[in-house]
């Protein structure tokens, strides 16, 4: 017997949980070069904005112990390029697509939803509200108020699935977790980067232009796996689970923790062929251990009493 | 099939050149063929805590062993890692890399200019083309750097029978003074359409690029910056572009026209 191991979130079917996650894959051009795209259960395109953006001067990454530090800034081809170049190239594979949109305000992320939605390539669009590194997105993430509102008026406007991309540098992801699933959306996925910093002690500059910068990677999934499974018990729209995945264990483990689905992020910057290996991997995990479906392990965390 | 693969490759050859220069050739790697001067591989480099792979410039390829060869001088932790490799070691390539030096014109006198650790690729372009037909003659090879033991591999260099000419800023070797005065020397003896290739330190390559465009010589530059991924996707490793904006080493470069980059 084949293990399944296809998904569903929000009444979408995804040939395989994994996911490239929104800023670590681009708009999919280059990954393509390395394997074929149409093996990913989807793919979330670098985040776009109204207008393009350069993103912020080098450097605008470093290493850090078990994963990196950015501070991109958000830099991006722009809506109008995106629609017309970016999700056209998209159309030759067989995969889903996730747009991921960030703004400054509400009505940002309202208008950009609006033209994603002429576009059904689009299958879903992830708001970020989580980017830590931008004047933009930020004030929305940390308000559960706010978010919910975005939310909410984003549902208005875009008639597919709507996932909302939260940030751990809140006091309680939970809460803002709650506040967007009451905003109409159909999942959320988390963590975002953790706000970092590292300076070079020669030259006292910090080593981003940014002077902080978001942390991921392998170092993050320890914090990711416990927002995961804060946010599972407050909501019960899916969660699509991010930070610091690097292979099929690392999966099992968020799906027992509430995941519905992952995005690899960083990883790719070292193995950019990792979730072709992890897609292989899942198989031969749920075949030995006799499971029929990877869906039968969301949530089944055996927690201590 | 795939442009860029991610194989495992051993350490087949490690020569130590000088105290802190090291030249390491792996194999096999099956896209040897396909690689061309320019290019680089993204190397993760075994039993040290470096999160990310790196990269380093191909400074020769045998085809039927299906072997590359890297040129490397210690720096930081990266190339400490590398220079702790042993024969037999393995590791993970990817690659190959980033774009490559265009051919000249067949009328073209071809200058080569490397500084230091810049060596590689401008020996990898230089063999390259003679290896297709360009007549060494027509090849004027520019190595500079500090003093006599910045410029390495002077025997293989020799082998190649093109012009060359050794200028040391301690004048311990060849012409004092630097490698660039000795290319404008060169621009000004010499009538005719030319072209320059160059890669080294960026000081030097910033010089490089001035000159050219002052002379009106076109040619290309190959950069060099810290690259997280090596494949275009993380957007670390840019340079801003004259034209406005930035561009990617790792992608649209390492080599790059010149005038084309703000240096």
């Amino acid at each position: 017997m084949t293990p399944d191991i296809s998904v569903e979130i929000a009444g979408l079917s995804f040939k395989n949980p994994i996911l490239t996650a929104s800023g670590t894959c681009g708009y999919g051009e280059e990954l393509a070069d390395i394997f074929d795209l149409s093996q990913l259960g989807g793919i979330v395109t670098k985040t776009i904005t109204m207008k393009p953006r350069d993103g912020h001067p080098s450097p605008r990454t470093a290493e850090a112990s078990s994963g990196m530090l950015n501070a991109i800034g958000l830099a991006n081809v722009g809506v109008d390029k995106f629609i017309e170049e970016k999700l056209t190239y998209l159309e030759k594979f067989d995969t889903r697509v996730v747009v991921n949109v960030a703004g400054t305000c509400t009505s940002d992320y309202v208008n950009l939803c609006a033209r994603l939605n002429d576009h059904p390539r689009a299958d879903m669009v992830e708001l970020n509200f989580s980017c830590p590194n931008v004047d933009v997105g930020m004030e929305i993430a940390t308000d559960a108020k706010l978010a919910e509102e975005t939310v909410s008026k984003v549902k208005k406007v875009f008639s597919r699935p709507v996932i909302a991309k939260l940030s751990p540098n809140v006091t309680s992801i939970a809460d803002i977790a709650v506040a967007c699933e009451n905003g109409g959306a159909d999942a959320v996925s988390l963590i975002n980067t953790l706000v970092g910093m590292a300076v070079d002690i020669n030259t006292f500059r910090p080593r981003l232009t940014n002077n902080t910068g978001g942390l991921s990677g392998p170092a993050i999934k320890p914090v990711a796996l416990a927002c995961v499974f804060k946010v599972y018990k407050a909501v019960k729209i899916p969660i699509i689970g991010i930070g610091g995945i690097s292979n099929y264990s690392d999966v099992i483990e968020f799906f027992l923790c509430g995941a519905s689905a992952v995005q690899i992020g960083t990883t790719l910057f070292v193995e950019p062929d990792a979730p072709v290996k992890i897609v292989k991997e899942l198989k031969k995990y749920l075949s030995k251990n006799k499971i029929e479906s990877i869906r039968e392990l969301t949530g089944k965390v055996r927690i201590y009493k | 099939m795939s442009k860029i693969v991610i194989e495992n490759v051993s350490v087949v050859k490690k020569k130590k050149l000088t105290p802190d220069c090291f030249a390491i050739t792996v194999a096999p790697f099956s896209k040897v063929k396909s690689i061309r001067p320019g290019q680089f591989v993204h190397l993760q480099i075994p039993n040290c805590n470096l999160f990310f792979r790196r990269a380093f410039s191909v400074y020769s390829v045998n085809t039927e062993e299906k072997s590359l060869e890297i040129l490397f001088k210690v720096f930081g932790r990266g190339t400490a890692a590398m220079a702790s490799l042993k024969k037999g070691n393995r590791l993970s390539l990817l690659g190959p890399l980033g774009s490559s030096f265009r051919k000249p014109k067949k009328n073209e006198l071809i200058g080569l200019i490397a500084g230091g650790v810049g060596f590689p690729p401008i020996y990898y372009l230089s063999r390259f083309l003679i290896e297709n037909g360009f007549d060494p003659k027509k090849l004027f090879f520019f190595y500079g750097g500090r003093g006599r033991s910045d410029l390495i591999e002077l025997a293989r260099l020799k082998k190649l029978g093109l012009n060359s000419v050794l200028v040391t800023e301690d004048g311990s070797l060849g012409i004092k003074g630097l490698v660039t005065s000795a290319v404008e020397k060169w621009f000004l003896e010499n009538k005719g359409s030319k072209v320059v290739y160059s890669c080294g330190p960026e000081g030097m390559l910033k010089a490089v690029d001035q000159l050219a465009q002052q002379y009106n010589i076109p040619g290309q530059i190959s950069l060099e910056a810290p690259m997280p991924c090596g494949v275009g996707i993380c957007l670390g490793c840019i340079k801003p572009l004259k034209s406005g904006g930035y561009t990617r080493v790792c992608k649209e470069g390492p080599i790059f026209e010149i005038g084309e980059i703000i240096l």
